[in-house]
């Protein structure tokens, strides 16, 4: 059998002054460590790097959007 | 407090990126809005929808029956797809964007079902956001201040304090806006 587990975290280094820099940034909110924090953004920034798309609102994608939209009680 | 009798004012952005939450700050912050009861709060949204014919104004505004300027001087809520129908008028608009995978699993909460084309979705719904940005920004009649829900939800003072700038209205009632924001709300976090 198969013992090894499949990892669901992998460790990156930052320099310490920046991690230093973090510390004190999220002191007082609710991220509770540095890595909660460079998570946080680094999803942020990858999000925004998919959405940034120049793609046409096509018919298709108007179909699809009124299906949801009409699932959601937004549209007749 | 008074907003401008000229101007028409709106809360945007997709649906389920925090455009409610938007309308309730400001309802708390004694800035007009106009909603109505049809939707009844519920399990999706626990404090209310604060929109206006039971959220289908977009049909009233594709089949142009909706009478904007019986809403002059105050909110309303109309999600990005009704902005493709804006007819000509004066405008000051808060889009509120939301990580889109938490909209996508949002959407999906309140519908019930899974959605087994999402990646087909959520493409749609990037495009009709990235769209719809765009078409606002030409606009010569608006005025569109952007909002990340994420962002609100950790610093509310300043995002607040940016709205009310937005409006030119001052901070009398900051405080209680503030408190509008609960991060227990925050479902679908990614």
């Amino acid at each position: 059998m198969n013992g090894i587990k499949e990892k669901k975290h992998t460790n990156i280094q930052i320099p310490t002054t920046l991690a230093n820099k973090i510390k004190k940034r999220i002191k007082g909110t609710e991220f509770a460590s540095i890595s909660s924090y460079v998570t946080y953004v680094l999803r942020e920034i990858l999000s925004d790097t998919e959405e940034k798309t120049e793609e046409t609102f096509t018919k298709e994608d108007e179909e699809k959007v009124k299906k949801r939209l009409r699932a959601l009680g937004y549209l007749d | 407090m008074k907003l401008d009798e000229k101007t028409n004012y709106i809360v945007s952005g997709l649906e389920r990126s925090g455009t409610s939450m938007l309308m309730q700050i400001l309802y708390t912050g004694d800035i007009e809005i106009s909603f109505d009861n049809v939707r009844k709060p519920d399990d999706n949204n626990s404090r209310g929808y604060f929109e206006l014919n039971g959220g289908k104004i977009i049909n009233l505004i594709i089949n142009g029956d909706f009478k904007f300027d019986e809403y002059r001087a105050k909110f309303i809520k109309i999600t990005a797809y009704g902005l493709k129908f804006l007819p000509p008028g004066k405008y000051k608009i808060i889009y509120c964007e939301r990580n889109i995978e938490e909209v996508l699993d949002s959407m999906e909460k309140m519908i019930g079902i899974k959605d087994r084309n999402r990646d087909d979705t959520k493409k749609s719904f990037i495009v009709l956001n990235n769209m719809i940005k765009k078409e606002m920004n030409n606009r010569k009649d608006t005025k569109i201040l952007y909002i990340e829900y994420n962002e609100i939800l950790l610093n509310p003072e300043k995002n607040i304090k940016k709205i009310l700038n937005f409006l030119n209205l001052p901070y009398l009632n900051l405080d209680k806006m503030i408190e509008v924001v609960d991060k227990n709300l925050y479902r679908q976090r990614k």
